[in-house]
C-alpha cells in the first residue's frame, strides 16, 4: 500500500480525490460501495456491513447499514466537490462464503445486503455502472480515484477490473 | 484494547493456557483414535484478541487461509474458526487421511470433509475443556469450509454477529506426528451478550482456586 491508499474498514464511510486510492481489504458477506464523479475526480467509498438499520436499539455508526451509509456518503461525496446528479455506483462484495452457515432467513446475508444497497442506491437516484457480487469468494476492492477504476482482487485469481 | 480484553490478567491467561492444554490433549487423543496413529498436540499460545488484530495475528488481511466454521451454542452463543496455513494445508490432508493434495485450491472432498473433522475435533476439545474448568455448557454446530483471504473469512464472521468489533480467545496448536509439525489456531467469538458471562466465568474461577 502506498501513501496515497486510504483502507475503508468495516461500516466506515470515506471520501476522497484525485490521485488517491481507496481500498476495502477482504469483503465476505460485507458490500463495498463506491460513487464518482468523473468530472471532478471525486468520489467516495462505503462498506456496508448488515441491509438495514430498522428495530436497531442503536442505528450507529451510519456506515454500518445499507439504508444509512449511502445517503451520507452521497452527502460527503457532495460536500466534497462532486456534482450530486452526475454521481455513478459500482458494488463490491456480497458473498456467501460459508455454505453451511445457518439461515434464519429465506436469503443469505451477503445478497439481502447487495439487495439494500441496490433499494437504496435507486432511491437515491444514483446508477450502478459496474458490480460483482454474491458467489462464495472473498474480494479486495481498490478504488482508484483518478479515472474512477475498481481493481477487484480474489485469491489465486488475475485481478479483475470493473 | 477494550475494556474486555484488560480483564484478563496474567493469571486469566494461565487458566486459558490451563483450558488450552486440556483441550489440546483431549484432541490429540480423538486425532489420534481417527487416524490410527499416534498425533502429539501442544499449545504454542494463547491470547485474548481485538477482532480487528486477527488478521495481523495470521499473518495479514490478504492471507491465505483455510478456515473452518461452527456456530457455537449454549451457555456461551458465538463463532468458532480454526485457521490453518493454506501452504501446509495439503500436508494436513496427508496427515488426516493418508492422502497428501498438491493444490490447496481444489481440494478433494476426502480433503475437505478431513480439514473440516480436524476444526470440529479441535473445537470440540477446546469447548469440553472450557466446561471442565468453567462450567459453561457449549456445543458447536456443522462446520462449513472457506478457503480465502483471513479477511473476507473475519468479515463474514462479524457480519453474522452483527459486531463491527470484539473480543476473541485465541489458541494456537501444534500437531506432531513423528517429525512433523503443523499448526492450527483455534478462534472463539462470542456474542456480545455471551463475552461477559464468559469473563465472568473466568472471574469466578480464578477467585475460587485462589492460590491454586
Amino acid at each position: 500500500m502506498d501513501d496515497d491508499s486510504q483502507v475503508v474498514g468495516i461500516a466506515e464511510i470515506t471520501v476522497a480525490q484525485s490521485p488517491q486510492r481507496l481500498m476495502a481489504y477482504g469483503l465476505g458477506s460485507c458490500v463495498g460501495v463506491t460513487l464518482y464523479d468523473v468530472k471532478t475526480k471525486t468520489g467516495g467509498m462505503a462498506h456496508v456491513m448488515l441491509p438495514s438499520s430498522r428495530l436497531r436499539p442503536l442505528a450507529t455508526p451510519l456506515g454500518k447499514y445499507a439504508d444509512t451509509a449511502l445517503g451520507v456518503l452521497a452527502a460527503e461525496v457532495e460536500k466534497a466537490g462532486g456534482r450530486r446528479e452526475k454521481l455513478e455506483a459500482k458494488i463490491v462484495g456480497g458473498a456467501n462464503m460459508f455454505e453451511g452457515l445457518p439461515q434464519n432467513v429465506a436469503a443469505p446475508i451477503g445478497l439481502r445486503n447487495v439487495a439494500a444497497v441496490r433499494q437504496k442506491l435507486g432511491e437515491l437516484g444514483i446508477p450502478i455502472v459496474g458490480e460483482q457480487v454474491g458467489g462464495n469468494r472473498g474480494r479486495t476492492m481498490i478504488f482508484n480515484l483518478e479515472d474512477g477504476r475498481v481493481e477487484i482482487r480474489m485469491l489465486n485469481q488475475p485481478a479483475q477490473y470493473l | 484494547m477494550g475494556q474486555e480484553a484488560e480483564l484478563f490478567n496474567d493469571f486469566q491467561l494461565d487458566a486459558l493456557k490451563e483450558i488450552g492444554n486440556i483441550g489440546a490433549g483431549n484432541a490429540a487423543t480423538a486425532l489420534s483414535q481417527m487416524v490410527g496413529r499416534r498425533v502429539d498436540m501442544s499449545v504454542t499460545q494463547v491470547q485474548v484478541l481485538k477482532t480487528d488484530r486477527i488478521a495481523a495475528f495470521l499473518g495479514g488481511m490478504e492471507q491465505n487461509v483455510a478456515a473452518v466454521h461452527m456456530p457455537v451454542y449454549g451457555e456461551i452463543c458465538g463463532v468458532a474458526l480454526v485457521f490453518f496455513p493454506l501452504e501446509r494445508v495439503g500436508e494436513l490432508c496427508g496427515m488426516l487421511v493418508g492422502k497428501r493434495e498438491d493444490d490447496p485450491f481444489r481440494l478433494s472432498e476426502m480433503g475437505q470433509s478431513a480439514i473440516k473433522e480436524m476444526g470440529s475435533i479441535l473445537t470440540g476439545a477446546y469447548l469440553s475443556a472450557l466446561f471442565r474448568l468453567m462450567n459453561l455448557q457449549m456445543i458447536h454446530g456443522v462446520p462449513g469450509l472457506a478457503i480465502d483471504m483471513a479477511q473476507a473469512v473475519l468479515d463474514t464472521v462479524l457480519v453474522e454477529l452483527e459486531q463491527k468489533e470484539e473480543v476473541a480467545i485465541v489458541i494456537e496448536t501444534q500437531f506432531l506426528e513423528n517429525d512433523k509439525k503443523l499448526t492450527g489456531s483455534f478462534f472463539l467469538l462470542p456474542e456480545t451478550g455471551s463475552l461477559r458471562k464468559l469473563f465472568n466465568a473466568f472471574s469466578k474461577t480464578i477467585g475460587l482456586s485462589g492460590n491454586g
